[in-house]
């Protein structure tokens, strides 16, 4: 009978993936099920490895996952790659260093109950991976050993500081499981921090619009951190207009203090474009909506209103490439067709005025043939009832 | 006089010396209950201005899935005064319907439908199915969402009939969903079926009401019976002007809620989206809708869906043959059980159609 710390393996293996397609115990730890004697099973010379540690891991794990005609047996669509990216990941370079407390595919991937990575129990199923990561990088005891390239101890705060961001946002509250997560950066089996020039490349995977216009930007070649100096990199927080401008909340002001410089004018300039666009957008949008709640036709009225949010949407990402003149237009747009709504609600108001006004009318003229009728009929009446 | 040289011309080729008699002697009796025939002309009115709004929106109204949601969204925001002619057609439907239940509730208590107004009774409950049918058909054809997934549920409530269900289901939406197809179907019904068999009913109900005369209660008729003499107003002009009166009346009311509170047309139906939350059919369908969804799914052998459409079908049944069955009535004997199952009825719709709207 298995107790203690033998016992913990063999439960944890009956949900493993690798159980469930037919592997056991010795396909990793080597040694002879068919024999009845401890020392015979459990004889190196049959093949027994015992527990593997650090890089022994790594080549247990490879026989069968860099084999790419082995593993179109079990999963033909799986990437065989793995062992390689991660002998070019921090991790495995470190681990070749011989520093073996460095993550190997048990530290993420479990050793006994590995599941597959669509399943929402495995640990590095998307919502799970962040604490699967930090459960070292936000260790400060772990990560203690460890320096940056400068030479500064690395942050332990990464897990807390994603924990404020949009994308965990996005992944934990929308359940959007395509919002990134730490490797849909950093990679996964080949781990490694994004350099400071790939930034952009990183953020631009998904926001691929606003990479194209910070290429634009001057800032391209000032910007040593590129997204991460307005944006942040862990803690991506809710963009808001006030980022822009040279208002108390203002990014651009941190840099671009001197009111007579191109930067805080040009600065300044956005934030009135993109605040001009808003305020006509709120006001004629309230207005269809009074004109919708008085009971009137405006669905052309709120097409037009959800293209003059789109040209809104699309100035928002021009003020990445830092041009008022590339903005300048596109707000042109939106406030033209705002001036079309403008006029449609205005009409829909006075149209209100009509109908009221010919209910009033018409009910006078009712009232009135109403007495008369009532004032016909009590003349008929007298004498007439028989 | 233009009036009376039209009539004589009329008189010199017809002979109207009948009409005019008829027209001449015709009263109408005055007593404690009188009011209540008035609801029969305030439902002829309302009726005739869906008619003449319907034919004004047919103008426009394309009835397809493609292009239905289109052409009304066209005639309320385009058609000079389309918005006042839907939104009159919508509210007159509503209120038709209400003066129809009115009415038939009033016949009910006088127990106006007694020998020999029996005929009267089946053609007048006719038509009440009949304008039920035209509710229901009309709801469906804006074709927005509301009335995409309310008609799915109604239809789908045929259905649930013992034997002939899933035939009338394939019949009411030309197939097993609710698509174009039913929409056609629900048109062809609602411009051409049900005027043509309204057109037959109404003439039959408004014959026999000249012919017979308006009923009086079975109080006053048992005074007349003890020699009393009943006190009348000449149908014309005295009874036709009050009647016209009540239409102003009733044209105002039509007006304002056509002006201040415009029928809303929602969103177009999409058979792909969610069903949106708050789908009920019409008022005058809620309660039947809400009793069906409170009966358990199965009650004893039968589905709980088919049991309430069989409990429904029957009180239809007793209510088509209530002149027949109430026998007391026809001999002029007083009926409180009628009452009774009347006052019940009117409070069980009441209840659950107000309880079935906060609900749904």
């Amino acid at each position: 009978m298995l107790q203690g710390g033998l016992l913990k393996p063999v439960a944890d293996f009956a949900d493993d993936v690798h159980r469930q397609r037919g592997f056991s115990c010795v396909d990793c730890h080597g040694g002879d099920p068919a024999a009845t004697e401890r020392a015979k099973a459990k004889d190196p010379a049959r093949g027994y490895r015992g527990m593997p540690k650090g890089a022994e891991v790594i080549a247990i794990c490879a026989r069968c996952h860099s084999d790419a005609e082995f593993m179109h047996r079990y999963a033909p669509r799986q990437r065989v790659d793995q062992a390689s990216e991660y002998a070019s990941s921090v991790h495995g370079k470190r681990l070749a260093a011989g520093d073996t407390g460095v993550a190997t595919c048990v530290s993420c991937h479990r050793n006994h109950g590995i599941r597959l990575v669509s399943d929402a129990k495995s640990p590095v199923f998307p919502t799970n991976v962040a604490t699967t990561c930090g459960s070292c990088h936000s260790s400060p005891d772990h990560m203690k050993r460890y320096m940056g390239a400068n030479g500064t101890p690395l942050a332990t705060n990464q897990r807390a500081e994603y924990e404020q961001s949009v994308h965990f946002a996005a992944m934990t509250k929308r359940n959007d499981l395509s919002a990134p997560t730490c490797n849909d950066c950093h990679g996964n089996h080949g781990a490694a921090p994004p350099g400071v020039g790939n930034v952009a490349n990183v953020c631009g995977t998904c926001h691929a619009i606003f990479q194209a216009k910070f290429e634009q930007s001057t800032h391209k070649d000032v910007f040593d951190r590129g997204c991460v100096e307005c944006h942040n990199n862990h803690a991506v927080l809710q963009t808001s207009d006030e980022m822009l401008g040279t208002g108390p909340k203002a990014i651009c002001s941190s840099c671009h203090a001197d009111k007579s410089e191109y930067g805080y004018m040009a600065a300044e300039k956005m934030r009135a474009l993109i605040e001009t666009l808003k305020g006509t957008l709120e006001r004629d949008g309230a207005l269809i909506a009074d004109v919708r709640n008085a009971g009137l036709q405006v669905s052309a009225q709120e097409l037009a209103l959800g293209e003059a949010r789109n040209r809104l949407t699309l100035a928002r990402a021009e003020i990445h490439a830092t041009n008022p003149a590339l903005v300048e237009p596109i707000v042109g747009e939106g406030i033209k067709i705002l001036a079309g709504v403008h006029r449609a609600g205005d009409q829909g108001l006075a149209e209100l005025r009509f109908r009221r006004q010919g209910l009033f009318a018409s009910l006078g003229a009712i009232l009135l043939v109403v007495v008369a009728l009532a004032l016909k009929i009590k003349q008929m009446d007298r004498g007439t009832t028989h | 006089m233009l009036q009376q040289r039209v009539i004589t011309w009329l008189d010199e080729r017809l002979d109207l010396s009948d009409v005019k008699h008829f027209i001449a002697e015709k009263g109408v009796p005055v007593h404690t209950q009188k009011v209540w025939y008035y609801l029969g002309g305030m439902t002829l009115f309302l009726l005739g201005i869906q008619v003449a709004t319907g034919i004004l929106l047919l103008l426009y109204y394309r009835p397809s899935a493609e292009e239905a949601y289109e052409s009304v969204q066209f005639i309320v925001s385009e058609v000079e005064f389309g918005w006042l002619i839907r939104n009159m057609h919508s509210w007159s439907a509503n209120l038709l319907i209400a003066a129809a239940i009115a009415h038939m509730f009033s016949v009910v208590f006088l127990r106006a439908y007694r020998k020999p107004r029996e005929l009267t009774w089946l053609s007048g409950i006719g038509l009440l199915f009949l304008m039920f049918g035209f509710g229901f058909s009309g709801y469906l054809l804006p074709w927005n969402e509301l009335a995409f997934f309310a008609t799915k549920v109604g239809t789908g409530i045929a259905g649930a009939v013992p034997v002939v269900g899933k035939f009338m289901l394939r019949f009411l939406r030309g197939g097993d969903d609710v698509t174009g197809a039913t929409l056609s179907r629900f048109y062809a019904l609602h411009v051409a079926v049900f005027p043509m068999l309204m057109t037959a009913f109404l003439g039959l109900h408004l014959l026999l009401v000249q012919r017979q005369g308006m009923s009086v209660p079975i109080n006053v008729e048992k005074q007349l019976r003890e020699g009393a003499r009943l006190r009348q107003i000449p149908f014309v002009p005295n009874y036709v002007l009050r009647d016209v009166l009540l239409w102003y009346v009733a044209l105002a009311i039509l007006a304002a809620l056509a002006a201040l509170s415009p029928w809303e047309l929602g969103r177009k139906a999409d058979p792909f989206a969610p069903v949106p939350a708050g789908i009920r059919p019409e008022w005058y369908f809620l309660a039947m809708f809400y009793t069906l969804k409170l009966i358990p799914s199965h009650v004893l052998i039968i589905e709980g869906e088919q049991l309430g459409v069989i409990v429904f079908g029957l009180a239809a049944v007793i209510l088509i043959l209530l002149p027949f069955l109430d026998r007391r009535s026809s001999r002029a004997e007083p009926n409180p059980f009628v009452t009774w199952a009347g006052v019940a009825a009117l409070i069980y719709l009441v209840v659950f159609t107000i309880v079935g709207y906060l609900t749904a």
